[in-house]
């Protein structure tokens, strides 16, 4: 399966009479922009804005990012299942605006998974959206069901930032790429022996399932993954929007839609395939909260992972707390059937830093990399402009908040747990954790 | 200028030796013997004072020795507090680790000591207070001492502190997140970090995890002894079975010291000749007839029956209540040294 | 070793291998509810029980029978 993504890279992002790109400088043409956003009843409020790096610009609730794109050829959407119908994803050609993201904001009302990103100051570097030019949505809907829940399906405002990234990314549909990546992985039986002689390995990532209601979790081709047993996914699937995220992860173990289409795990492993490793391609596993589901999505990963004739393999956990079960489950199973694991997530060692940094440990998780700590504390200066609403950090149970947390004068006390995907276990974190 | 009170040994604080290691706490102006040389290392603190107190005062009477030092320091006005560097010495390390956990308490100041990995001290104090990695014997004095010295001058200056190992002093059991590039390291990304471990793990090759599992308590399995005849055995308990007058004063509780009895003319353990003082169990039984926690008896009885051949001319003791895990380590470490020596082959351990 | 105690899970828990259970925490191998003849009896079994544990063969930790 090849797949060709050519890129597009954006320095800038401005309105205009038009929606177009040339020589690094994106031009939005504002009002049919909402009105994709608007072709969802259910929104009734919409604005659209730019941030840069460096702006004074704090932005929270922040629900999603995606990258704009678009499929050129095979297949007619970057959202199958979602946007569009059910379709394949992952070989043909998509154009990317790169560089660049589309952020979906909500106008007053956040949830448990939503964030916060600063575009400046100290804040800035906790998240990679601070150091990009970002077009933002804000909005409202007339979702009352859940208007005052902590956890928010976010459904119209998610969607509408799908359709909008779409729209935008088709500017570049007809245009010459930049840069063309090319990823190709041939058939795990189809490989020359010099590859099959290197060391195989799998990327196992866990997406983010613990809502047993549907509309909160991620989606693959449009599918729950909470319903879902551990299965096989060409890395170009991901690459391609086979993955959306889900909309209940406490945020900063979130892994962004724009996250896992720019995975640098399935990146660094596609590059090194032929080179240093076989690589096989990902398992893709879940995290379900009863024991049970638990045990068999780890034993089925294992089985997998074995039946391929992995030598090793990368687990990601998207969260903390009780899929830390989970995650070292998969791991001691992985272990067990003879395939040396590294597993990729956050800790949650409690504001003084003394907690146990998993819920679960197992000797041999002994190959472990940590992109953060949920229990960081953070003071932020207040900033000039806010897009979203401030109090909705104290008031509506982000996962890093509290009452209280936001002073009169704009500025924050807050955990990293409310940083909107800070942890980067897709693999972008450029923090660890350390013993002090 | 930060001020610093130092806290020492009697050995140290040139008093004398294990003679002298009832020495009573006393508080002295300036630094005094390696206090010296940890003043001369210091470029922004000073030491203003040092407090000498033998390590058996602060041993047997802990809470004394603290509250007369805390009420010693009362007075003055210093912004951190030094004790050691200890090195391998366990009662003068526990001793630092002790004053310097109560001083923090009250005072609200830095604390910084120097002791070496297999202190067992280390193991008890860790999480309290910065404690350097040190030298195992006091040959390590002018390394030790830097290396406190410099930490101290970090603080002073309110220098951004990286990670214990960076900093050169033992974990406190305090994680925090960090950027890569505000510990001076390269920022790789969490995806290169995770690839980079994997081929290492793949190939063999060491690596460092970025999340230690704790380890859990495992000890290998001895084989099998084939023929208890051919095998000296040792009777070893925790049950604080001693000699009348209990001529080592071993401690009733927190015991940090063990000893070894001669019973080489013995068929039994008699009342009153042997009593129990371990202060965590009723002692009736153990005093009417100490066998029912060494049991002598039991083990001459299969002597002569001839189910096991030599007996060590002494069994080992020491009291198993309010004894830290490091201290009861270290005493079995010693105690294992001593049977090795005395090509002991096989233990009965009784507990209470 | 062979380590005799009536608090097994802790001689567990620190990883002793070859424990042999005791009566009670302050005599281990007495019984002052038994006659001095049979208390005597009692710690000569599980003394040897505890005899027999050190010539044992085990794969992991074990906690040895007694009978009385």
């Amino acid at each position: 399966m090849k797949l060709e993504i050519g890129n597009f890279f954006v320095k800038d992002i401005v309105f205009g009479d038009r929606t177009f790109y040339e020589r690094g400088v994106l031009t939005v043409n504002k009002k049919e922009a909402l009105d994709v956003v608007f072709e969802d009843s259910h929104i009734t409020e919409a604005e659209l804005y730019i941030v840069r790096p460096g702006d004074e610009v704090r932005l929270v609730p922040v629900k999603e990012a995606y990258e704009m794109r678009c499929k050129v050829s095979g297949g007619q959407s970057v959202y199958p299942g979602c946007t569009a119908p059910v379709a394949p994803v992952g070989s043909g050609r998509t154009h990317a605006l790169k560089g660049c993201s589309l952020l979906v904001v909500g106008k007053h009302w956040g949830s448990f998974q939503d964030g916060l990103i600063d575009m400046s100051g100290p804040a800035q570097r906790n998240t990679i959206f601070g150091s990009m030019p970002n077009l933002v949505l804000v909005g409202d809907t007339d979702e009352e069901f859940e208007r005052h829940e902590q956890q928010k399906k976010n459904r119209a405002l998610r969607w509408a930032g799908m359709r909008l990234s779409e729209y935008v990314g088709k500017c570049v549909k007809d245009l010459e790429p930049e840069e063309i990546e090319t990823w190709e992985l041939e058939p795990v039986n189809e490989r020359a022996s010099d590859v099959r002689n290197l060391p195989s390995v799998v990327y196992v990532p866990q997406i983010q399932t613990q809502m047993e209601a549907l509309g909160y979790n991620a989606l693959v081709y449009g599918w729950d993954g909470n319903r879902m047993l551990p299965t096989y996914l060409h890395p170009n699937e991901i690459l391609d929007g086979a993955i959306i995220s889900g909309s209940f992860m406490p945020c900063s173990s979130k892994i962004s839609t724009y996250e896992w289409v720019n995975n640098p795990m399935i990146k660094r492993l596609m590059r090194e395939h032929g080179r240093t490793i076989n690589f096989l391609g990902v398992v893709l596993s879940n995290l379900n909260v009863v024991m049970e589901e638990k045990a068999r999505s780890a034993m089925m990963v294992a089985n997998i992972a074995k039946a391929l004739g992995a030598d090793g393999a990368i687990v990601a956990e998207e969260g903390y707390g009780n899929p830390d079960v989970d995650y070292i489950l998969t791991i001691v199973e992985l272990e067990k059937a003879g395939i040396k694991t590294v597993g990729m997530t956050n800790e949650c060692t409690g504001r003084d830093g003394t907690s146990q940094p998993l819920v679960a440990l197992d000797e041999r998780a002994n190959a472990l990399v940590s992109t953060g700590n949920v229990s960081e504390l953070y003071e932020l200066p207040p900033m000039k402009t806010v897009l979203g609403e401030l109090e909705s950090l104290a008031r509506d149970g982000l996962s890093g908040g509290w009452e209280g947390c936001v002073r009169e004068d704009g500025s924050v006390i807050m955990e990293n747990n409310a940083f909107f995907c800070s942890d980067h276990i897709s693999g972008f974190s450029l923090k660890t954790c350390a013993e002090f | 200028m930060l001020k610093a009170v130092h806290y020492i040994n009697q050995f140290f604080g040139q008093v004398g030796g294990e003679e002298s290691a009832d020495f009573e706490p006393v508080l002295q102006e300036g630094p005094v013997g390696p206090g010296l040389l940890l003043n001369e290392a210091m470029k922004e603190v000073k030491i203003t004072h040092t407090v000498i107190c033998g390590d058996n005062f602060m041993a047997s009477h802990p809470e004394e020795a603290v509250a007369r030092i805390l009420k010693m320091l009362e007075g003055l006005k210093f912004d951190v507090f030094l004790a050691g560097p200890a090195f391998n010495a366990g009662r003068y390390g526990v001793a630092c680790g002790t004053i310097c956990k109560a001083v923090k308490e009250k005072f609200g100041v830095p604390v910084i000591t120097s002791m070496n990995e297999e202190n067992p001290a280390v193991e008890m104090f860790k999480s309290n207070m910065y404690i350097f990695k040190g030298g195992r014997r006091a040959t390590y004095m002018k390394q030790d001492v830097e290396k406190m010295a410099a930490f101290a001058d970090k603080i002073a200056r309110g220098d951004k502190l990286l990670p214990a190992s960076m900093e050169g002093y033992f974990p406190r059991g305090i994680r925090h997140e960090v950027f890569l590039e505000d510990l001076g390291l390269e920022p790789k990304c969490a995806a290169d970090r995770a690839f980079e471990m994997l081929l290492k793990k793949l190939k063999g090759e060491p690596y460092e995890t970025e999340l230690p599992i704790p380890k859990q308590e495992r000890v290998p399995i001895a084989p099998a002894v084939k023929d208890l005849r051919k095998v000296k055995i040792a009777l070893v308990t925790s049950g604080g079975i001693v000699p009348k007058d209990n001529p080592d004063r071993i401690q009733s509780c927190s015991a940090t010291k063990w000893g070894a009895y001669d019973i080489s003319k013995l068929d039994r353990l008699m009342a009153p000749d042997f009593k129990t003082i371990h202060a965590g169990y009723d002692p009736e039984q153990a005093n009417k007839n100490p066998n029912v926690v060494l049991p002598l008896d039991a083990i001459r009885q299969y002597q002569k029956e001839g189910r096991i051949g030599e007996v060590d001319d002494h069994y080992y003791v020491t009291v198993g209540t309010g004894t830290t895990q490091a201290e009861a380590a270290r005493m079995g470490r010693e105690i294992a040294q001593r049977l090795k020596e005395r090509n002991v082959g096989a233990v009965v351990l009784t507990a209470t | 070793m062979v380590v005799i105690c009536n608090l097994v899970n802790i001689a567990k828990t620190v990883g002793v291998n070859r424990i042999v259970p005791g009566v009670a925490v302050p005599y281990p191998l007495g019984n002052p509810n038994l006659s001095p003849e049979d208390e005597w009896k009692l710690r000569y079994h599980r003394v040897g029980v505890a005899l027999d544990a050190l010539e044992t063969d085990i794969k992991e930790q074990t906690v040895f029978t007694v009978k009385i």
